[in-house]
């Protein structure tokens, strides 16, 4: 609870806070960013004008991340700060109160219509497990939402840095180009799987935008942190869900321990359709190593899946 | 210097608590528990009020260590053969988006572990391991069944007594490896067993093996020659050496503790400096200088930053872990010098929330510093010689 009350009061810090960082005309801006899909759309839009150091990389959960001293290090040098907010990030507020940095901390949900995580968690899970309303802040599996990150990320570069404007805008542009390109990708696939085969189970609470914006029903026995231990009650009622052949496919994810859903296919006999990457990208030589593949290649296996069932 | 009234103060907290509202409100609360150099007593000071709760007795003077959920306090008395177990009287629920603070009374539970010898306790997300020189041997139990009051206990023995540790990880345990030519020496390595007791996979070599510590999801065990760094893969220990910089001075580190909230680690480093050890980090190890030899030392939980040294001349260091310097320096003691007993007394150090509290056994008294101004408050008295110090406690919504 702590960490979420300081979080909110920090984030309204860092709304109000002018931009600190100064012209980068001849060193290239430094920007850390707080995860591997953000460090990826920060370097299309930023380019080779930009510094970029990712806290959690490929394959790396930021909901259990533990910032090291080095991190602070890097924070505290940066001149911009790129973060996903909606309390994404449980680090993020020790760090950038042990890093005293001075750079701006952009929060780039901003402008994205949050949605609440799913009601079955707030009720099946019991005991000490139940939440209140909280915001899913997996925005970025939504390909819309990616473009309002992108046109963020432009905008916190152009103030950071007015003399680059003009490349940073036209990076974000030629980027949104191919991020609608890979949106009509992903919605022609899922076009192509029987409405009544789009529901799948998946490791943690992370593909909530993705089912509003596309129409794939994901349901997880972990909630929306990784943190959270999934209750017997939940893993049974999914077991239930599957048996009842509601559910088409089932998928590990990469940021997960896979010993769950591994567990729910030896019980129902459903084989599991392949790994998802839900809140980080690929090494680079997997299939997800950057953003946009991540999200052709989770269709991919969704689709493979659903239909080779 | 306040002065404590133990069964007035007690009774005003127990009248408070009597009074809470139905309705939410935030409260903080943090206790400390203090062992005496002399007397066989663990003392718990409300440090909000500065008041002695109760005084509890136990069979020898004690060692005091605190689980990771602060809800135990464990009193392990080497020379006693037993460890006794206390309740901080301090807990939290989880809510998600808030967290909710239970406070009564603390107590000496009814629950003891005998064994000979008894030294090292590692909380390993509940599991606890209590490990047993005289026998060689751990017990590891969870702290949920110990605060029930019916621990089921699970022993793990290894080939030797000796002066080990153990860390019970999931359906796994990892013990040390006696040095069997040598068995009053330091273990040599590290062994894991499954449930079944068999071993699993090699024995890692860890000469002169001695400090142990988590920090967030690693663990680290310090060596002659570098620092065994553990985490969990797949529900197994992974297990990797670090060795120490060739840049370094000869020497090692022998005791350790994690970093809460920075991942990191902060051992000892020859008797005049201390060794930030960033496991993930390119520059592994950065040794920090100290004035004078080292008495103590410890990190701050809450203000992650900040770790803090105690020196032989009286001094309190506060070390800023990102810079890896002395950020700040006060005196709060007469000198106490290493020259003589290991255990000889000398002052320990503990965080409880907002307050940095130094105990100053020789002069009878705990000195209590502001961790924001490091600036040194009120002194409390306490009869004795007050030595060990373990402070549990924090904020949340009662209801």
């Amino acid at each position: 609870m702590l960490r979420t009350i300081g979080f909110a009061s920090l984030m309204s810090v860092i709304t109000l806070s002018p931009f600190a960082a100064t012209s980068a005309s001849a060193e290239a801006l430094k920007v850390v960013a707080s995860f591997s899909i953000i460090g990826d759309f920060a370097q299309n839009v930023g380019g080779d004008r930009i510094e970029l150091t990712t806290l959690v990389g490929p394959d790396g959960d930021a909901h259990v991340y533990e910032p090291s001293p080095a991190d602070a290090v890097k924070m505290s040098k940066a001149d911009v700060v790129l973060v996903n907010g909606l309390q994404f990030e449980g680090f993020l507020q020790r760090l950038v109160e042990a890093s005293a940095t001075k750079a701006a901390v952009v929060e780039l949900t901003k402008g994205v219509e949050p949605i609440k995580m799913k009601e079955e968690h707030e009720h099946a899970a019991g005991g000490d497990h139940h939440h209140h309303g909280d915001l899913d802040p997996h925005a970025f599996q939504s390909i819309a939402n990616a473009k309002i990150y992108v046109k963020n990320i432009a905008d916190a570069f152009c103030t950071a840095d007015a003399a680059g404007c003009d490349s940073y805008k036209a990076n974000a542009s030629a980027y949104t180009a191919k991020l609608d390109a890979t949106e009509a990708e992903v919605k022609a696939a899922v076009a192509s799987i029987p409405r009544e085969k789009r529901t799948i189970i998946t490791s943690h609470d992370a593909f909530g935008y993705l089912e509003a914006a596309y129409g794939v029903t994901v349901l997880a026995p972990e909630g929306i942190s990784t943190e959270a231990e999934a209750s017997a009650a939940d893993v049974a009622a999914l077991i239930s869900q599957v048996r009842g052949d509601k559910a088409s496919a089932i998928f590990v994810e990469n940021i997960t321990n896979p010993r769950l859903i591994e567990q729910i296919s030896a019980e129902t006999g459903v084989k599991v359709g392949g790994t998802l990457y839900s809140d980080a990208l690929s090494k680079a030589d997997g299939p997800a190593a950057t953003y946009i593949d991540m999200m052709k290649a989770n269709i991919a296996t969704i689709k493979g899946a659903i239909l080779g069932s | 210097m306040k002065n404590l009234c133990v069964s007035a103060s007690g009774l005003a907290l127990l009248l408070g608590l009597a009074t809470v509202p139905s309705f939410a409100e935030e409260r903080t609360a943090w206790r400390l528990f203090v062992s005496d150099h002399a007397a066989a007593v663990v003392h718990a000071i409300d440090m909000e009020s500065g008041q002695m709760l109760e005084t509890f007795n136990v069979k020898v003077p004690t060692s005091l260590y605190r689980s990771d959920s602060g809800r135990t306090v464990f009193a392990v008395q080497g020379k006693g053969d037993v460890i006794s177990v206390l309740s901080s009287g301090i807990s939290f629920g989880d809510h998600g988006d808030h967290g909710d603070i239970h406070v009564e009374a603390p107590k000496l539970l009814d629950v003891t572990f005998e064994g000979k010898k008894p030294s090292h306790f590692v909380d390993h997300g509940g599991d606890i391991a209590l490990f047993f020189d005289g026998e060689g041997k751990a017990r590891m139990t969870r702290e949920a069944d110990i605060l029930e009051g019916k621990p089921a206990i699970r022993e793990v023995a290894t080939s030797a007594p000796h002066h080990g540790v153990a860390v019970a990880m999931g359906e796994f345990a990892l013990t040390t490896v006696p040095n069997f030519e040598k068995p009053d020496e330091l273990p040599v390595g590290i062994r894991v067993t499954d449930r079944s007791g068999a071993t699993v996979g090699d024995v890692h070599s860890c000469p002169d093996l001695h400090g142990e510590a988590a920090s967030g999801n690693l663990l680290a065990i310090a060596c002659a020659k570098g620092v065994l760094v553990i985490k969990q893969e797949g529900g197994k220990p992974s297990i990797e050496m670090l060795p120490y910089d060739q840049a370094l001075p000869e020497g090692k580190s022998t005791t350790l503790v994690g970093g809460r909230g920075l991942q990191y680690f902060l051992g000892n480093y020859g008797p005049n400096a201390v060794l930030l050890i960033d496991p993930r980090s390119e520059e592994a190890f950065r040794l920090i200088d100290l004035p004078t030899r080292r008495v103590h030392f410890t990190v701050d939980p809450v203000r992650a930053k900040f770790a803090y040294v105690f020196t032989e001349d009286g001094q309190l260091h506060r070390i800023d872990v990102v810079a890896g310097k002395i950020d700040a320096s006060l005196k709060l003691t007469d000198p106490y010098s290493m020259d003589g007993h290991w255990s000889d007394p000398r002052p320990r150090i503990a965080v409880a929330g907002s307050r940095i509290v130094v105990s100053d056994p020789l002069k009878g008294a705990l000195h209590v510093v502001d961790a924001e101004s490091f600036k040194q408050g009120t002194d409390i008295a306490l009869e004795g010689k007050p030595f060990n110090l373990v402070a549990v406690g924090g904020s949340g919504e009662t209801h």
